[in-house]
């Protein structure tokens, strides 16, 4: 049972992720792949608070998730000042440098990874509590961007991705909106990180590479970009076939990279099956429904 | 007799092509004055350079009195600067309606702080643009194709959204770039009315535009361009029956 709550928790995680993600890459139009960095800072963040300063450990999640807000807003100020462009240059030279960086600290484990992270709910409550935690804290993530996108904020998303120089010359302020919605992104990816290090207790660096960026990514992509269900359903499908070919019971020397190909084959098969994803976007935004008794409904449209 | 906007001593060079060379213009409250050239005389350049798209090598650009050089694009839309763009650049994908609705010169719903903790707020405002969206879509004649996209509605209309979308701003100062290139019939009139009444409530409206006629009914004076300066200045009809100037227009 605990290997299911487990994965039940990495689909979770995962979900919030993907979720935040497709804010940032998909709504906005934001070419980056360092989310897997923020994810990390609100995990070592979170520990260190938690372990070190012996801060609550929600008030610590919450701190990680709002030190990963901070640190994505240095990130993406300076490069979206200068172009779109830059910021995934920026991006992947911050979660790089700063993986590196992490290797060389030891007061947070350095190399060898920060253990003894402390525990939240499962000592009291038992691993289904946690389970409920993050399948929380991901339907409010999933909720929460499509009440964000589905409003004034999505119409300037869809606006700035379409021409960024009409959106100005409308007076609206391009680098705020992509820095603000950056930052979002980010910071509740932080907020998963903090809920990730609290359940498996013990971080390493290098699980916030290029590898997870990819994984992420490809759960955008699979899913459906700009869905409220396609993140999802990504994050689902890619938790769970890696988990169903172990039960294969194949040597771990072939399972390694057999779970790597099925990742790279996914993503070759859907970019030229279907580029779309899962489930296809609509062309065009459609915003909440206006309340009843008001102009511009779709009933008179 | 107010000027809104302000030009002079504007430079702007690229590489060896002068696209303005020393122009002193103004646009003055309530009147209509059409920018008129053969293509690269510098008429798009020079809304260009009054936009900030462009930045220009020297002279000065005023706004309401204050100077706007330096300023960003969004900072001079923002103090009721509009314009329409010769290429259209309507947002794809969103309605009509939606596209009208990112015009507004309010910016409180754009503050992520306001959408998170105000919701109420965001929400009036959103009404109130709405409002006034359709308010306009009925002065353009768009009222029944409000909810449709943008590449579902003619070209004619399209431009008409441009301009509707330009007024969303209540500028003081409007700039039309070729608004009705490729535009006959119905829409010819109704662009002609709007502009006029723009004109009348009030706003410094500047139109380049290669329909003479156009040009003619519609503005109180007219410049010609020519390699980036101004060559002359007056009624329309007078710039039009000098042959030198058409000579130069016609490039015979």
């Amino acid at each position: 049972m605990d290997y299911v709550y487990t994965i039940l928790i990495l689909i979770g995680l995962f979900v919030i992720l993907a979720s935040s993600f497709d804010l940032v890459i998909g709504h906005c139009g934001l070419i980056s792949i360092a989310h897997p960095i923020f994810y990390a800072i609100g995990a070592y963040v979170s520990a260190m608070l938690a372990k070190e300063g012996g801060v609550p450990i929600p008030l610590a999640i919450l701190c990680g998730g709002a030190a990963a807000f901070v640190s994505s807003v240095l990130v993406a100020l300076p490069s979206l000042r200068v172009s779109g462009d830059y910021l995934l240059i920026a991006s992947i030279g911050f979660q790089l440098g700063l993986i590196e960086f992490a290797k060389h600290i030891h007061s947070i484990g350095g190399a060898g990874g920060l253990t003894n992270i402390p525990p939240f709910l499962v000592n009291d409550y038992g691993r289904l509590s946690y389970v409920l935690l993050v399948l929380a804290v991901a339907a409010l993530t999933v909720l929460f961007v499509r009440w964000l996108t589905r409003g004034p904020y999505g119409r300037m998303m869809a606006a700035l991705r379409d021409d960024e120089l009409a959106f100005s010359m409308l007076g609206r302020n391009a680098i705020w909106l992509k820095v603000s919605v950056f930052a979002i992104g980010s910071g509740i990816a932080g907020v998963a990180g903090g809920l990730y290090a609290h359940y498996f207790r013990f971080l390493e660096p290098d699980q916030f590479g290029l590898l997870q960026s990819s994984a992420i990514l490809t759960m955008v992509v699979v899913g459906g970009m700009r869905t409220t269900m396609g993140p999802v359903i990504g994050a689902i499908v890619l938790q769970i076939l890696p988990q169903a070919i172990t039960f294969f019971g194949l040597p771990p020397s072939i399972l390694g990279p057999l779970q790597g190909l099925m990742f790279s084959g996914l993503v070759l098969f859907f970019m030229f099956a279907r580029p779309q994803g899962l489930i296809a976007a609509p062309d065009i935004w459609a915003g909440r429904k206006p309340k009843a008794g008001q102009r511009g409904g779709l009933a008179d449209g | 007799m107010v000027e809104v906007l302000k030009v002079s001593g504007l430079e702007k060079r690229f590489g060896g092509i002068v696209v303005a060379d020393n122009i002193e213009l103004a646009l003055v409250e309530g009147r209509v004055l059409g920018l008129i050239g053969p293509n690269g005389a510098g008429k798009t350049s020079f809304f260009n350079l009054v936009c900030g798209v462009v930045k220009p090598d020297a002279g000065s650009i005023v706004l309401n009195g204050q100077e706007i050089n330096s300023l960003p694009i969004r900072e001079r839309a923002r103090m009721g600067l509009a314009r329409t763009w010769q290429n259209l650049r309507l947002f794809q994908s969103l309605s009509v309606l939606d596209n009208l609705m990112l015009g507004p010169r309010d910016y409180s719903a754009d503050n992520l702080l306001n959408v998170m903790l105000r919701p109420g707020h965001v929400a009036e405002r959103e009404r109130d643009s709405r409002d006034r969206a359709f308010a306009i879509l009925e002065r353009t004649g768009l009222t029944e194709i409000a909810h449709s996209p943008i590449s579902d509605i003619t070209f004619g209309q399209q431009k008409l959204v441009g301009v509707a979308r330009a007024l969303m701003n209540d500028a003081r100062c409007l700039l039309l770039d070729e608004p009705m290139a490729g535009v006959e019939g119905q829409a010819y009139a109704l662009i002609q009315r709007v502009v006029r009444d723009i004109a009348a409530s009030g706003v410094a409206v500047c139109v380049v535009e290669h329909n003479v006629a156009f040009i003619r009914d519609l503005c109180d004076e007219g410049v010609f361009m020519f390699a980036g300066k101004v060559l002359a200045r007056g009624s329309v009809e007078s710039l039009i029956a000098d042959p030198l100037l058409t000579e130069l227009y016609f490039g015979t």
